[in-house]
């Protein structure tokens, strides 16, 4: 009884068709997963901070709390 | 301004400094696209004692490793050009500030209408009041109206020295003898911290900028007293 022949050719080649699209998949979730957990949260960020933001409102307390040197508080 | 831990750059005051930001983001977005690719290719070929000592060449492969970078060069350039004319548009401001670097203290003029100037210095670590920055307060800041395209003209008096503020996005060069042109506009009002950000000497950490954005109206109080003081 005799051993099937082993396969003894291609075997960096099939390995390559295994991993490389892996690698190729593995890179573009990378991507993607960046995009929709960094980029496009910060962009909504300075968005929605833009939407509602009242500069008269925080130009008083910033101005209340002391932190400029051209206006003072309104009680000094 | 700057917080301890950070990874990031500060938080944006101007709308260049957001384009910037989201330029940023997705640069590194394509950055980490690359590492993971690479680095999966470096594990799977050093995890295997396969190997064709006999390829002498490939033109499918030759041709992928062309036009993938080439590709992804261009996804960069786009964005960045576009970041590079904005930056460059004609903004009409509606006021001009010298801003001169000396060591190792800044400067700053305003002589559109009348003749104001005064200097700025670090406040000594032991002269700091509670709530202040360590490194980072000045006697005298900048004070400019926020919303308002503001020209500021750079230049030094002896050494090389560089007019930083990060969340304005804005760096220009200090150089003697010439007088470089950086311009912005503030999204929000507040009070905005830099540092120099050219070698100059023993007190180069020592020479911070600060910016303090403020309605039109304070503004121009603020000018009429340093007048008044000067």
């Amino acid at each position: 009884m005799s051993l099937p022949k082993p396969v003894m050719r291609g075997l960096l080649a099939k390995r390559l068709r295994f991993h490389l699209p892996i690698a190729f998949t593995l890179a573009i979730t990378a991507a993607i997963a960046f995009k929709y957990t960094v980029t496009e949260p910060r962009k909504k960020a300075y968005a929605d901070f833009y939407k509602q933001y009242d500069a008269v409102k925080e130009f008083n307390a910033m101005r209340e709390a002391g932190i400029f040197e051209s206006v003072r508080p309104s009680g000094e | 301004m700057a917080h301890p831990s950070q990874l990031g750059f500060q938080d944006a005051a101007s709308p260049v400094m957001e384009e910037l930001l989201h330029f940023h983001d997705h640069t590194l977005m394509i950055v980490f696209l690359i590492s993971t690719l690479v680095l999966y290719i470096i594990v799977a070929m050093v995890t295997t004692k396969l190997t064709n000592k006999f390829i002498l060449d490939s033109q499918e492969i030759e041709i992928i490793w062309t036009l993938l970078p080439a590709m992804i060069l261009i996804l960069i350039a786009l964005p960045s050009l576009r970041i590079l004319y904005l930056m460059d548009e004609i903004n009409d401001p509606h006021l001009t500030i010298k801003a001169m670097g000396h060591q190792w203290y800044w400067s700053y003029e305003y002589t559109d209408y009348e003749d104001l100037g005064f200097d700025s210095y670090m406040v000594p670590t032991q002269d700091l009041t509670p709530g202040q920055f360590r490194l980072l307060e000045t006697d005298h800041r900048m004070v400019i109206p926020v919303d308002s395209p503001i020209r500021v003209l750079v230049s030094a008096d002896d050494v090389l020295h560089s007019w930083a503020v990060p969340s304005l996005g804005i760096k220009m060069d200090a150089v003697p003898g010439r007088l470089n042109q950086t311009a912005f506009i503030t999204s929000r009002p507040g009070v905005f911290y830099g540092q120099c950000s050219e070698i100059c000497g023993a007190n180069h950490s020592f020479m911070p900028i600060v910016v303090e954005a403020v309605p039109l109206e304070h503004f121009e109080n603020w000018s009429s007293l340093m007048l008044e003081d000067a």
